[in-house]
């Protein structure tokens, strides 16, 4: 073999002679990027990525071509191959047209797959579907109940009809596998002998606890009421999340393996001190923001006027304080709308809302107010109280004097603030008042200790925390959830409490934090506006399915929830609706990665603004979208078949592609191939409609159970589902050849006509029974039939599609334990 | 299998399939490894793009017969005349490896006796193939210092005479020394995924694993003392002879792994007949099959992803197959439920993990005694491996044969069993499409699958269609002596005249309701591939 040496990079490379760089650098470990290269069979036109420079020749050269000679000095990365580089992808960025991620996905505070959980809803897969909810939320069931739902106000159906019930489907997949006993069997990371001690069992605690377990770390919960829960609990009563729902979801994270210590107290039972002298690597502070700001009129302490958080806490209690007949709220946001429909199950007859503004500017979400509208509660908007008095005798217990309110001029922010018009006083009868005027993570400051009281508070009274760490002014300790924000959503809690696990899981490792997830996003229209309606041509109207409710004069009578969730079939007629709009090659695009390592900048390069062509669903078992391609032509090139045509009818200035065809010839076997090798989601297999952000995704290589050729498969699985089938190009006997049936068909892996339980026949009838029934019994009769007609009065069928050692077994067994040779198999049939 | 073993020592695919690119000539016999081992089609379409000649022989207008250099329609179950008479040709212009025949091979002699009367114009009667084609088959094949490889697949075997078939190919190849090299051989393709590793583990009525016919005591000795335990030394029942057994009352209980027999066995009333007369029916599935829905007992089972172990594939390459996901509900492993109930029977097989139970193999079977998990983690071996440093085996009978010198075993033509007549005037021939595999249970719950191949189609030649007056998917009934199916027909000259093909996936299509329970006398296959029908058009 004759040799070249040259140098890459500054390494010294010896190479066998007649290979291209581009070879040599592949053998080297030394990647250089390219979306047309297919061994052996150059593209027409090529994409050029594959430059690199060489010393003493003026212009790049691409390393698919040229080959490496002796005493060549390349290098890979230069900044005028880098340049090269970024303007190529520009090119290509401008014109390529599609979402990376869902405009759903990308708007949950949560960043949860919500595109791919609604898929596995379509599927069927509901376990799998929770399992990728619970990759971000721990608390689906009751994010599935009270979430606002920032998702559903980005969801592009709305262009078309309704968006997608996606929040009903979260709780559905939640309550199916509750009712099923499903066992997620969430992985844990091997032991880190790490103990963190999180205070507060509330949202954001059972959050940090459950994200914490999975890594491996000993948690420890304080929390200083009897039950777990915080806000979930004392701040929902249960016709919004029953009792029972809300014990399964905590117990679903507590069988993580967290430890609790209940009705702790802090400052009283335990301190930052305290904890840190117990050996605990980092503190979690989760104590959310539980304090009411007080009602500071005149008259506001009396044994009927209540703060909301004090009242629900009792409801939730199970203690029903006496609030009479009437009763006024005093306050617009969710915790007041929770409290005014609280009120109203309880009996009081009138319950009417206070507050200073106009219904639209009521911080609750509108939905609440007009459930709570509904249910019977009165408003009472543009006023303010003045005064609580004593009513005496007449007719109810206080008296609320109160003054009409009017907006002033803008100030300085455009805001404009209430002003009370003068002699407009008027009085409101009640019987007991309950104010919600907002919740503040302490009243003053923490107490316990000296650490507790150096804790640096924020101007309005939460805990300061510094956003990308997490840590608070305390070396080891950290804080999220409401306990920072302020009163949030559960959902936002959730986040919080997701980046705190990470930060903490950094911390006690004194490893540095993942690196977050770039935000390149291709996107179809960011605005609704911007979104072009021709993405919607053949999409037909479909409603979307109408969430059971009980009706509002039942449900306002007793506690019992009033969304009585999707059956199966709603869900999934509802999660059909899905336009899918991000994109299923996510995990696998290469003009996506390459875009992101060379730092193109969308918002220069622009993007395509609308599609140019119509998906094509024309195949059996590929979708195609065009508007995706970029013309590197591996699909064509890949085609073992020559079964598939991609032309151009002219190119553009720049050389893309304009009038672009890619037809499946007749003697196309649908094995896949091009869609495997496809640089971006040009090319999609019609089954996988799960996009892959960044789950894990386990890939198991075995072999085809079907035809003897032994083709070598690999098994994309996550969580517990096959997802896809590929294969290594590089491996015998097919090197990356595999037929329709190795690609496709092992759906029936999951299909919901498997056995799972052994059947036992009982009067005529196949019915379930244990495996010890049912080997008992055979057993025994397999025993009685040789004892009274000898060995060979029995047969066995062995298998060609099960394994070598279960093949050996059957023949042992039949052999050893039976003793007969009446064994064989299928091959001959 | 069975007679590749009399004539080499081995039964087993003797070449790779990656060796056809070194290939100057392939045959193709009874094989549409399109649909039935699609990427080893592919390989062999490629050999033919890059140069090589190719030769096909079938009744069948296969992909391959549009591609041929010679493409021989014979008629359905004459093989053995013809490859009789393509060794009468080599014979007598003296085409073939003298050299290798004197070297290699004992009984020429009888093959010379038995040949003699297959003159080019006896084997036109039986075949239909022209002399000049004859000639030009023996003279493509044949051709002196070329690499020639034999594929053949289930249109050979499945015939009563399917093993008389492989006899004559293998007495064809050894008499061009076509043999012990690359790109040449004799290569069965087997159907389903682990048909040779079946063989292998001795998961046969005839022979203990790794081949050791009953009668060797040595081999006996050896079992015995590993399992500690007597074994029975009387020749069990083949699967195909169970059925009778059963209906004589000398077979009582049927332990069944995967299988299902009431779809998929010749002549199918049979078996049912037979199952219903079980005192004890163990069915052990994945699904509920036709046949498990007649069993006393149903064993849940955990499928190919669900598990670990390893697959033999054609090419002898020993492979893992590993577990992915968990298998649904309770299922478990077959080969955790052999462990269970042989335990209870008073067994004990305490096996932890399958690798257990292969490490006990490899010291059992002189074939893979040099193969691990371990050194098939990234590769797989091709056996024979006799030792752990040794590479594996690519080829097989380089330079000798495994047992000593190939033995030339010349059959006789002898017709099918049963031949179309005034009543049953045509031929049923079963085949399979690409998308669908065996009785569709796993391949149809695939809907990508069902969309490329939903429905069976019975695959009649123009001119019968026209002369039966029947149209492009008009309803029809096909009865054989034995039962009867209802299908649509699709008319196409890939059946040859006189034949119709059906592909034999499909539950609501049960074909081998017609096929006939006539068996192989060595092999014991059934002849699916020739019965006797009668077609009618169904009124709307």
């Amino acid at each position: 073999m004759t040799t070249v040496t040259l140098t890459i990079n500054g390494a010294e490379i010896v190479a066998e002679a007649g290979l291209t760089i581009l070879e040599v650098a592949r053998r080297a470990d030394i990647a250089i990027p390219t979306f047309c290269f297919v061994a052996d069979k150059p593209a027409d036109t090529p994409c050029q990525m594959c430059v690199v420079e060489v010393e003493g020749q003026a212009e790049l050269i691409r390393s698919c071509v040229g080959l490496a000679k002796d005493g060549m000095v390349v290098t890979t990365e230069s900044p005028k191959v880098v340049a090269h580089r970024v303007e190529r992808l520009s090119i290509l960025a401008e014109t390529h047209f599609g979402d990376c991620k869902a405009p759903c996905n990308l708007t949950c505070p949560g960043q949860i797959n919500v595109q791919g959980y609604i898929a596995h809803v379509a599927k069927g897969q509901y376990e799998e579907a929770l399992r990728l909810v619970m990759e971000r939320n721990p608390l689906p069931f009751s994010v599935g109940r009270v979430c606002p739902r920032f998702c559903e106000t980005r969801c592009r159906r709305i262009l078309v009809d309704e968006p997608v019930s996606i929040n009903h489907l979260k709780r559905f997949v939640a309550d199916w596998c509750m009712s099923h006993e499903i066992d997620l069997e969430i992985p844990k990371d091997a032991p880190t002998g790490k103990r963190i001690a999180v205070i507060g069992g509330g949202p954001s605690g059972l959050t940090a606890a459950h994200f914490l377990t999975r890594k491996g770390h000993d948690v420890t919960i304080f929390e200083s009421s009897p039950m777990l829960g915080g806000a979930l609990r004392y701040g929902f009563l249960e016709y919004r999340i029953p009792r029972d729902v809300l014990n399964y979801e905590i117990n679903t994270i507590l069988r993580l393996g967290v430890s609790v210590k209940l009705s702790q107290k802090w400052g009283k039972h335990f301190t930052l001190q305290s904890l840190k002298d117990q050996g605990y690597a980092a503190i979690y502070i989760a104590t959310g923001a539980g304090v009411d700001v007080p009602l500071e009129v005149p008259g506001a302490v009396n044994p009927h006027t209540y703060s909301a958080m004090k009242y629900l806490r009792r409801m939730a209690e199970g203690k029903r304080p006496d609030m009479g007949n009437k009763a006024a709220v005093l306050g617009g946001n969710n915790i007041a709308m929770e409290v005014a429909r609280t009120l109203i199950r309880q009996g009081v007859a009138e319950v009417t809302v206070i507050y200073p503004r106009s219904r639209i500017e009521m911080p609750a979400h509108q939905r609440n107010i007009r459930e709570a509208e509904k249910e019977g509660v009165q408003f009472l908007l543009m006023a303010s109280p003045v005064e609580i008095c004593d009513a005496g005798d007449q007719g109810s217990r206080l008296k609320l004097d109160l003054i009409r309110i009017k907006l002033g001029e803008p100030n300085a922010k455009g805001v404009r603030q209430p002003e009370t018009i003068a002699g407009t006083n008027s009085v409101l009868h009640v019987d007991s008042i309950v104010s919600s005027l907002g919740q503040l993570a302490v009243a003053d400051t923490f107490s316990g200790g000296p650490l507790e009281k150096s804790i640096t508070l924020s101007a309005n009274k939460t805990i300061d925390a510094n956003v990308r760490s997490s840590q608070i002014n305390i070396d080891g300790v950290f804080a999220g959830g409401d306990a920072v924000s302020g009163p949030r959503s559960v959902i936002q809690a959730v986040v919080s409490a997701r980046r705190a696990a990470d930060n903490i899981h950094a911390f006690v490792m004194g490893i540095s934090k993942d690196e977050g997830e770039s935000r390149f996003n291709f996107t179809r229209g960011k605005g609704f506006d911007d979104v072009d309606l021709k993405n919607f041509d053949g999409i037909n109207v479909k409603l979307r399915e109408k969430m059971p409710t009980r009706p509002p004069e039942r449900c306002s009578q007793d506690f019992n929830e009033v969304k009585l969730g999707f059956s199966e079939q709603m869900a999934r007629s509802e999660a059909e609706r899905c336009l899918s709009c991000g994109c299923t090659a996510f995990d696998r695009c290469h003009l996506k990665e390459l875009s992101i390592d060379y730092n193109v900048n969308l918002n220069k390069t622009g993007m395509g603004a609308k599609p140019i062509y119509a998906k094509d669903f024309s195949h059996p078992a590929i979708v195609v979208d065009k508007n995706k391609c970029i013309f590197c032509g591996r699909c064509e090139r890949v085609c073992e078949y020559d079964a598939l045509e991609l032309a151009a009818e002219s190119f553009d200035d720049k050389g893309r592609p304009l009038g672009l065809s890619l037809r499946f010839n007749d003697n196309c076997v649908s094995c896949g191939k091009c869609v495997d090798n496809c640089s971006t989601g040009a090319l999609n297999k019609k089954a996988q409609i799960i996009p892959v952000h960044n789950e894990l995704v386990k890939n198991v290589r075995s072999t085809c159970p079907y035809c003897g050729a032994g083709c070598q498969i690999i098994l994309r699985v996550k969580g517990g589902t096959v997802i896809e089938v590929t294969a290594d190009p590089a491996q015998a006997p097919n090197y990356g050849a595999l037929c329709v049936k190795g690609r496709f068909a092992h759906e029936f892996i999951q299909h919901k006509d498997r056995l799972t339980k052994p059947l036992i026949r009982k009067n005529g009838m196949l019915v379930e029974t244990s495996w010890d029934e049912a080997l008992d019994y055979t057993a025994r009769k397999l025993f009685d039939l040789k004892a009274s007609y000898g060995p060979d009065s029995i047969a066995g069928f062995s298998c060609a599609r099960a394994t070598n050692e279960e093949n050996f077994l059957m023949q042992k067994f039949m052999r050893t334990s039976i003793g007969t040779n009446n064994i064989d198999h299928c091959a001959r049939l | 299998m069975a007679s590749l073993a009399l004539s080499f020592g081995s039964g087993a695919m003797t070449n790779s399939i990656a060796d056809v690119k070194e290939s100057d000539v392939i045959m193709v016999i009874g094989s549409n490894a399109d649909t039935s081992h699609p990427t080893i089609g592919l390989r062999i379409h490629q050999a033919k793009n890059n140069g090589a000649k190719l030769l096909v022989v079938d009744p069948r207008r296969t992909g391959f017969a549009d591609e041929a250099d010679l493409w021989l329609r014979l008629n359905p179950g004459s093989d053995v005349a013809l490859l009789n008479g393509m060794v009468h040709v080599i014979l007598e212009e003296g085409l073939w490896d003298k050299k290798f025949v004197d070297d290699r091979t004992e009984n020429f002699e009888e093959l010379e006796i038995v040949t003699a009367k297959y003159t080019p114009a006896f084997v036109e009667q039986i075949t239909g193939i022209s002399e000049e084609q004859l000639r030009a088959a023996a003279r493509l094949y044949a051709s002196p210092g070329k690499k020639c490889a034999i594929f053949y697949g289930m249109g050979l075997a499945h015939h009563a005479t399917g093993t008389d078939n492989v006899k004559s190919i293998a007495n064809l190849a050894m008499l061009c020394g076509k043999l012990g090299m690359a790109g040449g051989g004799v290569n069965p393709l087997r159907g389903q995924n682990n048909v040779q590793g079946a063989c292998d583990m001795g998961a046969l009525f005839n022979t203990l694993p790794g081949y050791s016919g009953l009668e060797s005591s040595d081999a006996f000795d050896r079992y015995e003392k590993m399992w500690q335990v007597k074994l029975p030394r009387r020749k069990g029942k083949a699967a195909t002879e169970v059925w009778d057994a059963i209906l004589d009352g000398d077979i009582k209980g049927l332990y069944i792994m995967g299988e299902d027999p009431v779809l998929a066995d010749p002549n199918a009333h049979h078996a049912v007949a037979a199952i219903e007369k079980l005192d004890f029916l163990i069915v052990q599935d994945i699904f509920l099959t036709d046949t498990a829905k007649m069993a006393d007992i149903v064993f849940p089972a955990a499928c190919y992803a669900e598990k670990d172990g390893s697959f033999t594939c054609t090419e002898r390459r020993v492979q893992r197959v590993r577990k992915a996901v968990e298998p649904p509900g309770e299922a478990k492993a077959d080969w955790e439920i052999f462990c269970e109930l042989s335990s209870r029977m008073g067994y004990e097989m305490d096996y932890e993990h399958p690798e257990e139970i292969f490490n006990e193999v490899i010291q059992l079977l002189p074939q893979y005694a040099g193969i691990s998990y371990e050194r098939i983690e990234k590769v797989g071996l091709q056996w024979p491996v006799p030792n752990r440093e040794h590479p594996g085996t690519p080829v097989l009978h380089i330079g000798k044969f495994t047992q000593g010198r190939g033995l030339f075993i010349p059959e006789d033509y002898t017709p099918p069993t049963e031949l179309p007549d005034v009543e049953y005037p045509l031929i049923l021939t079963t085949i399979r499409k690409t998308p669908q595999y065996n009785f569709g249970s796993m391949t149809r719950k695939t809907p990508e699958i069902e969309t490329l191949c939903p429905e069976a189609f019975a695959e009649i030649n123009p001119e019968d269609a026209a002369r039966l007056g029947i149209a492009d998917l008009d309803e029809i009934e096909i009865s054989s002596r034995r039962g009867e199916v209802q299908l649509r027909a699709k008319i196409t000259d890939r059946s040859q005249v006189g034949t119709i093909a059906i592909p034999y996936h499909f539950a609501e299509v049960p074909v081998n309701n017609l096929t006939l329970n006539s068996l192989d006398r060595l092999s014991r296959s059934p002849q699916y591939k020739i019965c006797a029908i009668k077609v009618c058009k169904v009124e709307a």
